[in-house]
């Protein structure tokens, strides 16, 4: 075993650690939020800190560790797909499943402060405005 | 080789923080007040059920693992998707 065998290790094994307890966190936090909006920050930690950091930290370990046989390039290349497919899909999935929640207006805002969304939404948009303002023009 | 090695021992203590972290995730996929909590909480507990197969495979040096992590991952965000799209389409009802 190397020095740079050892020092991939011992680095994975700080990542997967600290994926580790940032997974509690986010488990806690989703379950003390006390807003569907709210939750999307713990599910946010959730992700990106919970399942990627650890991943890559488990490819590291998975390249410096010759007791994995001859399968361990496999590996450490599977999980280095898996997190940059979770980079890439998660926010995706949670901004979609955002929109998709705040559109169908299923869940009300509240607490609330301010909503810009909700006002322009709640708007005509320009087009619509020009349409109104044609048929009020037009009758006499 | 007799005994585990380090890297075993290590995983061995991280597993009770995931396997808490699985459980309170699934409070509140269970009880979630709307379906948008559900799902929130199953697609935020099944990307870390992902990580924590490809830590698995570490463990038991099963590399049979790693494709069903990708596998998974693709999955939940094709759940995100339909669920949105459907939410958005207002047929859901109260």
């Amino acid at each position: 075993m190397t020095l740079l065998d050892i020092v991939l290790i011992v680095i994975g094994e700080i990542m997967i650690g600290i994926g580790a307890l940032a997974d509690l966190i986010a488990a806690i936090g989703m379950n003390r939020f006390p807003n569907f909006y709210l939750r999307l920050h713990a599910a946010t930690i959730g992700t990106i800190w919970g399942a990627f950091l650890p991943l890559v930290g488990a490819a590291f370990v998975a390249a410096g560790c010759k007791c994995l046989g001859e399968y361990r390039w496999f590996m450490a290349g599977g999980a280095l797909i898996t997190a940059f497919i979770i980079l890439i899909l998660g926010p995706a999935g949670s901004h979609a499943l955002a929109r998709g929640t705040h559109r169908s207006g299923i869940v009300p805002v509240e607490p609330k402060v301010v909503d810009h969304l909700e006002e322009d939404e709640s708007m005509p948009t320009s087009q619509e405005t020009r349409e109104i303002g044609e048929e009020e023009g037009g009758s006499p | 080789m007799t005994g585990m090695t380090e890297i075993q021992m290590f995983i061995l203590a991280i597993l009770p923080i995931y396997v808490a972290a699985f459980i309170l995730y699934t409070f509140r996929a269970l009880r979630g007040p709307s379906i948008s909590d559900m799902v929130l909480a199953i697609d935020a507990m099944s990307y870390d059920l992902a990580a924590f197969l490809v830590i698995l495979a570490i463990y038991f040096k099963q590399p049979i693992l790693i494709p069903v992590a990708i596998a998974l991952a693709l999955w939940i965000y094709s759940l995100d998707i339909y669920v949105s799209k459907y939410l958005e389409g207002k047929e859901l009802g109260e």
